[in-house]
């Protein structure tokens, strides 16, 4: 029975152990660790893709998989400046047409998988490398900034709207980033949505047993619509809390967002033990990967180790989920 | 039976976590002999059966084969020492995208004697010897598994097992979705090879095949032996070894008086399967009708009309003497006519969820404010008062549904029907894999509680609809061929009904 114990324990505060075993080893390590200012940069640093994570634990919930997310956010990289360099909008105005196209590419992915019938993996695969292609496309395969000269030889005269600007680099009193801020508010939103409505019910009962929901009434489809469209919605959010950022539109910013949004949901199933995706997890495991990242920089970690760190921490949080759980049951 | 046991077990025991699945059971398997093993569910039989098929390796106590102490450590020692088992779980048993012909000869298949380059035709031609043996010529040997009826994928397992000459053979419940028909084919094999020296153990539910094939009853009852019978016994004696003292009598069904004058439900010609005569049938207030015939027989295509799931060709349906066209599932649910359905694990169980989860799922509406926020609270107190209604055995409304017994999920799932009024509960086989004590708990309450609705109970088992109903329909190829009220039952005629051939009926 002794043995049992600390297996369950195991299971439940492993993983938020050995991330507190970690700060307090960098703390010691490096005091600037845990400045302030350094701790407000970790959260900085995840909040893009914390936020992408959000939006994938839908899909990840109703037992699917969005590979799309990165090539979603980095479209709006490019449509936001496009707007507001090329064409002169307003930040208003380009941030409701790019949530838009945000739904508009969630809408197209889940006809795909609801009406057309390919897999998930698939359909999202195929519309990694269509979106992704599809950001090259208004200005003609360049990055878009002030004064660029655009395909028909004419220079951009806009410019990002302050207003806009404000959402990546703003600090509410000076300190708090706006964008940390914006992945907290849609992680609370994301956690009431699934944990206190019936929708998020419905969503956990639908990655359980899609027949069993469809006969007690659940419109099956419906709900893997909504997964999608929000997925894309929120990485369409994430592209635009990015192109505040950098104030301007670089091609190829998808760099290796969708592997640390899908990587921190994934790391969420081993929070609490909670072996399935979660909203409180997700947090935890894009902070921890941030926290990491910082920490091992600081300690003068070269940059060319980091996706092999991230790619060993998915995995050992995978094992450790899933290997201790199926000898346990 | 003076012949020496080809297997024995001995003080055997397992636990998984806190609970207890066996603890000190003993048996002999003689050759020559069907041992039937009986119990209610949750009482340790399947466990027991993958402790001698090699499947769990560490329980305790000794198993004996040959009068040799061996260890079990996986399926294929269990093979080698001549013990082959036919699984419960059909497709377990079969690979779906081979064809017939591969799947009777998986073995020979797999085996690596076999020459580097694939011999189909070698292998059709083994199949065809395999199939013999248990009539199953009518197959077609290249048609792949997933194309045939469940019923055949078992009869190949079954037949794959008996081809491989074994020295113990167990089936656990091979009866549970193949026909009478087949069922009868499947007990004079077993009949055959039992006489030819095989031991076999055989488990099920159905108590009446055990009386016909069984020369030994081993009862197991809340993971220990609780008695072994011989030669004569009877249904009833064979139920009291399983639950004990509780009686045995038929659900009572004075509890409950349908009143003749109101119909609740009216099918005027309807039309479920292309090219059958059309359907007309009166359910009333407080009736509960049960379905029976065998698999095929056309059953569970009313109940997905019904249901919503699929459309009627032709004819019309009247819920309360109003016009009902379901569009789907939601507008079923919505008129008051729910479905239990077949299959439990497949099609009802949230295996995630906890029992209130499992219980509210159907009617999450009646829990929410405005903005759709689940109140956990009138959740507990409603999942609380299920669970006390249909006498669910667990510690709390929180448990995981997957910690109860078979029959214990079995009245969630029921119970999750049952919560609010309703007009019509069909339920599809709701007794498949539940045990006496449950089965006869779940039928009182929904005698009791059916109140001014109606149930169909779908079965292909006699028994379970006779015990149930105020009136028994008998299909058969998707005809409605008898009718009986419970008192003028006659069991005879009714199993005459279901087992008349096409040409029969339309006579």
């Amino acid at each position: 029975m002794g043995k049992l114990n600390i297996t369950d324990f195991s299971i439940k505060w492993g993983f938020l152990i050995v991330m507190g075993v970690l700060f307090t080893m960098f703390s010691i390590l490096e005091p600037a660790f845990i400045s302030a200012g350094n701790l407000f940069n970790i959260l900085l640093s995840v909040c893009i893709f914390g936020t992408m994570a959000l939006g994938e634990t839908f899909v990840l919930i109703t037992d699917g998989m969005d590979l799309s997310i990165g090539s979603t956010a980095a479209l709006s990289v490019m449509i936001s400046a496009y707007l507001m360099v090329v064409l002169e909008l307003g930040g208003l105005v380009t941030i409701l047409l790019v949530l838009g196209i945000g739904v508009v590419v969630g809408l197209f992915i889940s006809f795909l998988i609801v009406k057309v019938k390919i897999p998930d993996l698939l359909a999202t695969l195929g519309m990694m490398f269509l979106v992704q292609g599809l950001q090259y496309i208004p200005s003609g395969g360049l990055s878009i900034g002030r004064g660029a000269i655009i395909k028909n030889g004419r220079e951009a005269m806009g410019h990002f709207s302050e207003g806009f600007k404000y959402l990546g680099q703003g600090r509410i009193l000076k300190v708090i980033p706006v964008p940390v801020i914006i992945m907290l508010g849609v992680a609370i939103i994301v956690y009431i949505i699934l944990s206190k409505t019936k929708f998020g019910r419905i969503f956990y009962a639908i990655g359980g047993n899609p027949e069993a929901a469809r006969l007690v009434g659940v419109n099956v489809n419906k709900y893997k619509v909504i997964a999608y469209v929000s997925s894309s919605f929120i990485a369409s959010l994430a592209g635009i809390l990015l192109a505040a950022r950098v104030g301007r539109g670089d091609v190829g910013s998808q760099g290796t967002l969708l592997m640390d949004a899908i990587g921190a949901a994934l790391i969420g199933f081993a929070v609490l033990g909670a072996r399935k995706p979660n909203p409180f997890g997700t947090i935890v495991g894009a902070i921890f990967i941030g926290m990491l990242m910082n920490g091992l920089t600081m300690l003068s970690m070269q940059y060319f180790w980091q996706d092999f760190i991230k790619g060993s921490v998915l995995v050992a949080a995978l094992a450790f989920t899933f290997g201790i759980s199926k000898k346990h049951g | 039976m003076n012949k020496e046991p080809i297997v024995q077990v001995r003080n055997i025991g397992m636990s998984f976590g806190a609970t207890r699945a066996l603890d000190d059971v003993d048996f002999n398997f003689y050759p020559g002999e069907l041992l039937a093993l009986v119990g209610a569910n949750g009482a340790g039989k399947s466990t027991l059966i993958k402790i001698i098929c090699g499947y769990h390796s560490g329980y305790e106590g000794k198993i004996i084969i040959d009068n040799k102490e061996v260890d079990l450590n996986s399926p294929k020692e269990a093979y080698d020492y001549g013990i082959q088992t036919v699984h419960q779980i059909i497709n377990q048993g079969v690979i779906q995208t081979m064809t017939v012909a591969e799947n009777l000869a998986l073995e020979e298949m797999l085996s690596p004697d076999q020459p580097i380059l694939y011999n189909y035709p070698a292998i059709r031609k083994r199949a065809l010897e395999i199939a013999a043996l248990m009539d199953l010529d009518y197959l077609d040997m290249d048609a792949p598994v997933f194309s045939i009826p469940q019923s055949d994928r078992q009869m190949i397992s079954i037949a794959r097992a008996l081809a491989s000459n074994p020295k113990l053979l167990i089936l656990d419940e091979p009866t549970s979705s193949i026909s009478e028909k087949e069922a009868e084919r499947l007990f004079s094999t077993l009949l055959k090879l039992r006489d030819s020296g095989v031991s076999i153990v055989y488990v099920s539910h159905r108590l009446h095949e055990i009386t016909r094939l069984a020369d030994r009853v081993g009862v197991l009852r809340d993971g220990k032996v609780a008695g072994e019978l011989l030669k004569p016994f009877s249904v009833n004696n064979i139920v009291h070894a399983m639950v004990g003292d509780i009686e045995q009598e038929a659900i009572k069904k004075e509890d409950v008086k349908s009143n003749k004058n109101v119909v609740k439900l009216e099918l005027k010609d309807l039309v479920v399967q292309e090219g059958k005569p059309p359907l007309n049938l009166k359910i009333y207030e407080g009736e509960v009708v049960g379905l029976t015939g065998l698999i095929g027989a056309g059953k569970s295509e009313l109940a997905s009309v019904l249901f919503g799931v699929e459309k009627p060709i032709s004819g019309k349906m009247y819920v309360n003497g109003e016009l009902y066209e379901p569009q789907n599932i939601r507008t079923a649910i919505n008129k008051g006519i729910f479905m239990i359905p077949e299959d439990r694990n497949n099609n009802a169980v949230f295996s995630e969820f906890s029992i209130r989860q499992n219980i509210n799922m159907p009617f999450l509406d009646m829990f929410t404010n405005k903005l759709s926020i689940m109140n956990t609270k009138k959740e507990k107190i409603e999942a609380k008062r299920m669970i006390q209604a249909m006498t669910v055995k667990c510690e709390s409304e929180e448990s995981p549904i997957l910690s109860l017994s078979g029959g214990n999920q079995q009245k969630v799932i029921v119970a999750r029907w049952l919560m609010t009024e309703s007009n019509l509960v069909i339920l599809d086989e709701p007794f498949q894999g539940v045990d006496v004590k449950s089965r006869s708990e779940i039928g009182q309450y929904l005698r009791k509680n059916i109140g001014k609705g109606t149930a169909l109970v779908i079965a292909t088992d006699l028994d379970e609809v006779i015990d149930i109903s105020d009136r028994v329909i008998v299909f058969n190829h998707g005809v409605m061929v008898g009718e009986q009220e419970a008192g003028e039952i006659n069991k005879d005629q009714l199993i005459h009904l279901t087992s008349q051939t096409l040409e029969e009926i339309l006579n």
